[in-house]
């Protein structure tokens, strides 16, 4: 069975007479451990599509399976709470929160479901994206790169079977690029774990196993 | 690593709040004031009911639940012992003491345990309760009374009269050993002798003989609180098996007392809820700004996995945190406020204004402006929780609800334009601020109006109806009025004429007497009292359902108590003036015949077809003598006030024919003026008169009116102007504070329009404009709502009363430049702040 599924998936946006189908009529199936490119030019309702595979946006019809979860009859509540512990998000503009340090900003989805984090695996993590030394550093004190790993730890702080990156690379230089998506692949490799990323990078889009190209809303293989 | 106890919401929303000092500064200001007018106005509200409930006690004499006159000791034992009765008072009356120098002064010879010494306001402050049967305590009044200095060992002798109806007279010494203040506003003075000595002195008798007062044993009982205490008495009764007896309860602790307590403080009710408004409206807006400005944080932390709970706990911990800041700071500036206001506002004759310090009051204040806080973080933290992750990331502190589809428009971007649009970028927040600043302005307005409405004239004509007024003690007096009482002595009249500078008198005599009404009256009442008059009635007289049960009698047939006034001279001419006809026409000439009365009817704003009293032309059979009703009156205050039966019919005759009716009449009340030259003698006549002869005679001076006119008018002022003047100050921080974030979050967005040409100067321009339409637009507004608040409300709630309407919008006149000046300041400050960084730096800037 699948991990990650989307059934006549659709998203439109605005109100008649101005409606944009940001993603129209979209059945995609994503197996366990795959890592998956999505790649389209800008507008073409990639990071739609995103958001509907991590629930933080509601379909306009259509279904997004998650293991057994039917997202779109999750309260949202509910819903908040299964992405945090189920899905890890990584974002192009890191959204790191300006007022917690690296450690906290890590943590934090544990600590909002209450639990303990799990020490040992976070400085596990911490050690394999070179930041151990940046623990109690602020995310304005840190480059590009490093916000970015702290973002990608983050993810995987809290052990989620997914993990979706929207364009992780978009403000890296590319060395630093490199460095990020190697890390992520291992990462992903050691705990198990299935990553959608989205990319506007062919060379990044080549080192995933599987590409799905967006058009106009719709998906082509 | 981190220590980690504390939860992540928690620590989010301290981090938080350390990033938003300047909207914390204001929110904290906003607590302080709201808390510190709530603290004001409950200690106001709390000090003026203690004040009112110990004044109260004091004129009934006796902080006892209830008492009884006349009790044996079996009964008082069996009653002291039911477990519902949780104090009992014992007394055994001796006599009166009638040495020549306490004239005047009741002072009562008793035994008393120290319970009821203390239920009476009497126990020794120094030294202690009589042991002995050669001692004896006093207060200070009638130790200077006596002449005898206030130190324990003196020698006191009273003379009094074992048997009431004899005129021997007994002496007694004593040795004074102890003594306490004396209250003028309590009946009569206590002085304490042991029981030895008041059994002795009744020989041992368990109760009085007839028509005796030697051996009374009187008795004042207490239960756990004061509710149905009339219910409980007879139940105590019912139990120790004597339900006969006569036990009074205290009308200090009784509903009507409480009804009157609760209208004093009313303004103070009317007040916390107007702070309540005012604090609502701009912590609220202070949260929403901030939520507002802050969603796409909240977006992110919501994408990251915070629920909205979670979100929603972390705002209104941030107002909590606030609350935690601002609510101390409030309450002791609000305490000391009401210490400061309290002697302004009490302005009650013989009572040291109190200071509640009831920790309720605190508790009360904290409370209502935590409250407070909360509720107005309500909605901006349902706000917060409901962002959707994606939309935050699109969020613009703009209405979603109303937005223009286009705008025909041509003529380009002008500046005021352009100001004008911004203003109603956000609706909400601009009707808000603009609610807030008005709000103070009106209400200030409403006060200022009100106080200068107030005409002393009216006041004095209907309080004081000559230069100076004496009552008899007993006017006033709870049980009613007792003709024999003879504190407006011959003599002193004698004294009165003597004066120089006299420049009339008028005598005042009154007398109660049972008759059945005539039919034609009785019509008179049933057709004036329809069911909505009394029903009406019922709402704002505590007093109505004795009167209504005194009324069903009397319209059965039974008899009505007729107050019968004598009147004469100043008094008369007062009463019977043309302002106070009501029906009829007066006659001086005729009436003075003594062959008519005039009926008093109700306090009547306009003359009615029909009033409930005899109708004019009728004729009354008074003592055998046949009257007929000339006039009926309005009541004049001067002449009627005193106590009086709930249900009573007054009338007026002469005081020539009153005294043929009534020979050896005592006078109630006399009226005289003097010349001004000869005022200040006239005053000390009547002072010494009181303070030898008759401390219990009231004295009403017209002079004493003005000044308590003056207290009434200052401390209504003080209590409306501070309430306002907060409220005001806290719309304009709102207003300030609107304008300051309004600006600050345009940052990157006056970058952007500067980059593309806007010069400063312009850019300058166009702020000032929006600070001059909020300010234009709340002064409109404050201008037509204060002229309906004074023109309508105002004018309505002064007719009537002790005042000519007069229209002002002084204070809305004077806050106009300053409200002006802010508008323009609050911009320029502003922008020279954003000046420093540069058009470049601005735009870059990601958050």
């Amino acid at each position: 069975m699948s991990i990650l599924s989307t059934t006549h998936l659709t998203k439109q946006y605005g109100k008649e007479p101005n409606v944009v189908n940001a993603l129209n009529d979209v059945n995609i199936s994503i197996e366990e451990g795959e890592f998956v490119a999505i790649i389209g030019t800008s507008g073409s309702g990639k990071s739609t599509l995103l958001h509907m595979l991590g629930g933080l946006d509601r379909p306009t019809s259509g279904s997004v399976r998650v293991d057994h979860f039917e997202l779109g009859k999750l309260s949202d509540e509910d819903l908040t709470v299964f992405r945090r512990q189920r899905i890890g998000f990584i974002f192009q503009n890191y959204n790191l929160v300006p007022i917690l340090n690296v450690y906290e900003n890590i943590t934090m989805p544990i600590r909002l479901d209450g639990k303990k984090p799990d020490r040992k695996y976070i400085q596990d993590i911490l050690a394999l994206l070179g930041l151990e030394k940046k623990i109690y550093n602020m995310p304005n004190t840190l480059s590009g790169g490093q916000q970015q790993r702290v973002a990608i730890a983050r993810a995987l702080a809290s052990k989620p079977a997914i993990i979706l990156a929207d364009e992780p690379t978009g403000n890296l230089d590319s060395r630093t690029s490199e460095e990020v998506i190697g890390l992520l692949k291992v990462t992903s490799k050691k705990y198990g774990q299935t990553i959608v990323m989205i990319t506007h990078n062919p060379e990044i889009a080549e080192q995933a196993g599987r590409c799905i190209r967006i058009e106009d809303g719709r998906v082509y293989e | 690593m981190m220590r980690e106890q504390t939860s992540m919401t928690g620590t989010l929303t301290k981090r938080s709040m350390k990033k938003s000092k300047g909207r914390n500064l204001v929110a904290v200001l906003a607590v302080v004031m709201t808390t510190m007018m709530f603290t004001t106005l409950f200690t106001l509200a709390q000090s003026m009911g203690k004040n009112l409930t110990q004044m109260y006690l004091h004129q009934s004499g006796t902080s006892a639940h209830a008492t009884c006159k006349d009790v044996t000791d079996e009964q008082y034992e069996q009653i002291a012992e039911h477990p519902d009765v949780t104090e009992s008072g014992k007394s055994i009356v001796v006599g009166l003491a009638e040495n020549p120098d306490l004239a005047g002064r009741q002072v009562e010879i008793r035994y008393g345990n120290d319970i009821y010494a203390r239920q009476d306001f009497a126990y020794p402050t120094a030294g202690e309760m009589p042991q002995r049967e050669d001692e004896i305590a006093l207060d200070t009044l009638t130790l200077e009374r006596l002449g005898i200095a206030c130190k324990l060992g003196q020698q006191v002798t009273l003379e009094w009269r074992q048997d009431i109806r004899s005129e021997e007279k007994t002496s007694s010494t004593f040795t004074l050993c102890g003594f306490w203040e004396g209250n003028l506003s309590v009946y009569a003075s206590m002085a304490w002798v042991s029981e030895g000595f008041a059994l002795e002195a009744c020989k041992g008798a368990g109760e009085a003989a007839d028509g005796q007062v030697c051996g009374l044993r009187m008795m004042g009982i207490s239960f756990d609180d004061t509710k149905d205490i009339d219910g409980k008495t007879q139940k105590v009764l019912a139990d120790c098996g004597c339900p006969e007896l006569d036990f009074q309860t205290n009308y200090a602790y009784s509903d009507e007392m409480r009804h009157s307590i609760f209208m004093e403080n009313l303004p103070m009710y009317v007040g916390m809820a107007l702070v309540f408004l005012a604090g609502y409206l701009i912590i609220f807006n202070v949260f929403q700004i901030s939520v507002a400005s802050d969603i796409q944080f909240y977006g992110k932390l919501k994408t990251l996995g915070m629920t909205g709970k979670q979100i929603r706990k972390m705002i209104l911990g941030q107002g909590s945190l606030l609350s935690l800041l601002g609510i101390p700071a409030g309450l002791v500036l609000g305490y000391l406020l009401g210490i400061v206001l309290m002697p302004v506002l009490m302005s009650l004759p013989d009572t040291d204004a109190v200071i509640s310090a009831n920790p309720v009051i605190f508790i009360g204040s904290a409370l209502f402006a935590f409250m407070t806080v909360m509720i107005s973080c309500l909605l901006p933290a349902r706000l917060a929780g409901k962002v959707s992750p994606i939309e935050a990331l699109r969020y613009t502190d703009v209405d979603s609800g109303i937005r223009r589809k286009d705008k025909k428009s041509e003529k380009g971007a002008s500046l005021t334009g352009m100001a004008w649009s911004n203003l109603w970028r956000n609706r909400k927040r601009t009707i808000l601020v603009i609610l807030s600043l008005t709000l103070g302005l009106v209400l200030m307005s409403f006060f200022y109006a009100k106080n200068a409405s107030f005409d002393m004239e009216k006041y004095l004509l209907e309080l004081a109806a000559a230069d100076y007024q004496i009552d008899d003690a007993t006017n006033e007096r709870v049980g009613g009025y007792d003709p024999n009482s003879r504190t407006i002595s011959d003599g002193l009249i004698r004294d009165i004429s003597a004066l120089e500078g006299l420049e009339g008198t008028g005598r005042l005599y009154s007398r109660e007497v049972s008759m059945p009404l005539s039919i034609q009256a009785c019509e008179n009442y049933q057709e004036f009292y329809t069911e909505e008059e009394l029903e009406n009635y019922a709402s704002f007289d505590p007093t109505f359902p004795k009167w209504k049960e005194n009324f069903d009698h009397v319209m059965n047939g039974g008899e009505a108590i007729h107050t019968v006034y004598g009147a004469d001279g100043m008094i008369l001419e007062a009463v019977a003036g043309k302002d106070y006809i009501l029906a009829g026409e007066y006659d001086a000439e005729r009436f003075a015949g003594g062959d008519y009365v005039l009926a008093i009817g109700p306090s009547l704003e306009a003359p009615e077809e029909v009033l409930p009293t005899y109708s004019v032309g009728e004729k009354i059979q008074i003592e055998n003598r046949e009257f007929t009703v000339m006039a009926v009156l309005n009541p004049l205050q001067p002449m009627v006030e005193g106590s009086h039966p709930v249900f009573d019919v007054p009338l007026v005759m002469p005081a020539k024919v009153f005294t043929e009716l009534w020979p050896g009449s005592n006078l109630r009340k006399f009226y005289f003026d003097v010349d001004d030259g000869n005022m200040e003698n006239a005053a000390e006549l009547l002072q010494a008169y009181q303070q030898t002869e008759s401390a219990d005679m009231n004295i009403v001076s017209r002079k004493t009116m003005e000044e308590q006119y003056e207290a009434e008018t200052r401390s209504k002022a003080v209590m409306g102007y501070s309430v306002s003047i907060v409220i005001a100050l806290v719309g304009i921080l709102n207003y300030i504070n609107s304008m300051v974030t309004a600006i600050i979050s345009r940052k990157k967005e006056f970058a952007m329009i500067q980059s593309v040409g806007m010069t400063k100067r312009q850019l300058r321009r166009m702020l000032a404009f929006e600070g001059l339409y909020y300010v234009v637009l709340t002064l409109l507004i404050a201008y037509i709502l204060s002229t309906v608040a004074v023109g309508v409300i105002v004018r309505a709630l002064v007719a009537g009363g002790y005042a000519t309407f007069q229209f002002t919008l002084m204070p809305l006149v004077g806050c106009t430049p300053v409200l002006i000046l802010l508008a323009f300041v609050i911009p320029y400050i502003c922008f020279r702040k954003l000046e420093k960084q540069s058009v470049v730096e601005r735009l870059r800037t990601a958050e």
